[in-house]
């Protein structure tokens, strides 16, 4: 099930040169569920889910780590910048209360 | 039930409401969910009792009305040189009245070359929502900004 969760991870620029720092954003399809809301038709409470931690892993080194909370959206984005250093690859990795791991990366080729 | 039962339980449940503010203060207790934290919890556990400075250097972007508490967008930024003698080593988002003030927490290295954070939060009310940032050197900077909340997010 994993697997099927839809993401995305956005640079912005999409054409950059080497050293440049750009715009990283991941997004991602999950629910955020709090564990404090009721089903409105079973009037049963929706068990909590909600993504743990996420990385952000630049040939093989963490950029960025972080630890979320339930109080984030849903279908939540997160966005930081990035310095290119030279070709690899970025993967990002989350993990969610339940277990749930999930991986997406992105090739990444500066030009110039 | 009876109408005089019924004004008996409105009733109490009014004077806990009126005590409820005073104590809120004071305690979790109010808090539900399974990670209930406080506020004032909350900064001293990122801290560890430190009171955090209040800067102009962190950037808060936020909008003064959301209408829909579930999709508020927060934008954090730091000026900072980001080398690896001086720089951001943590930014926190607290959401003052949320049962759990902690939102995110995120650790940034100097590989980032900028230190910004964006993402989309939710709110359950009218609240002050902060950016507690953390430099390389252990001091803490703190910038706060209310929003009002028309239909809150949680619940």
């Amino acid at each position: 099930m994993a697997d099927k969760r839809k993401s995305l991870i956005k640079l912005k620029p999409k054409k950059f040169k080497d050293g440049e720092v750009v715009k990283v954003s991941f997004m991602v399809m999950h629910p955020m569920d709090t564990g404090m809301r009721k089903d409105k038709k079973t009037k049963k409470i929706i068990p909590a889910k909600y993504i743990n931690s996420v990385k952000f892993n630049y040939n093989g080194k963490d950029i960025t780590t972080m630890n979320v909370w339930e109080s984030l959206s849903v279908n939540p984005v997160f966005t930081t910048y990035m310095k290119i250093n030279g070709k690899g690859k970025l993967t990002v990795t989350y993990t969610d209360n339940t277990g749930e791991v999930h991986e997406k990366s992105k090739k990444i080729k500066p030009k110039g | 039930m009876q109408r005089r039962d019924f004004f008996k339980k409105v009733g109490a449940v009014a004077a806990v409401g009126a005590v409820m503010p005073v104590m809120s203060f004071a305690d979790d207790a109010k808090l539900v969910g399974p990670n209930a934290m406080s506020y004032k919890t909350a900064v001293d556990a990122i801290t560890g009792g430190k009171t955090p400075k209040a800067s102009k250097k962190i950037k808060l972007k936020l909008p003064e009305i959301a209408e829909n508490g579930a999709v508020v967008p927060v934008t954090v930024e730091v000026d900072s040189p980001m080398t690896d003698a001086d720089y951001v080593k943590a930014i926190h988002i607290l959401a003052g009245k949320n049962s759990n003030a902690r939102c995110v927490d995120v650790n940034l290295t100097p590989a980032n070359g900028k230190a910004m954070f964006a993402t989309r939060i939710k709110l359950g009310g009218t609240q002050e929502v902060s950016a507690l940032v953390e430099l390389s050197n252990g001091d803490f900077l703190i910038a706060s900004q209310s929003v009002k909340v028309t239909i809150g997010g949680c619940g």
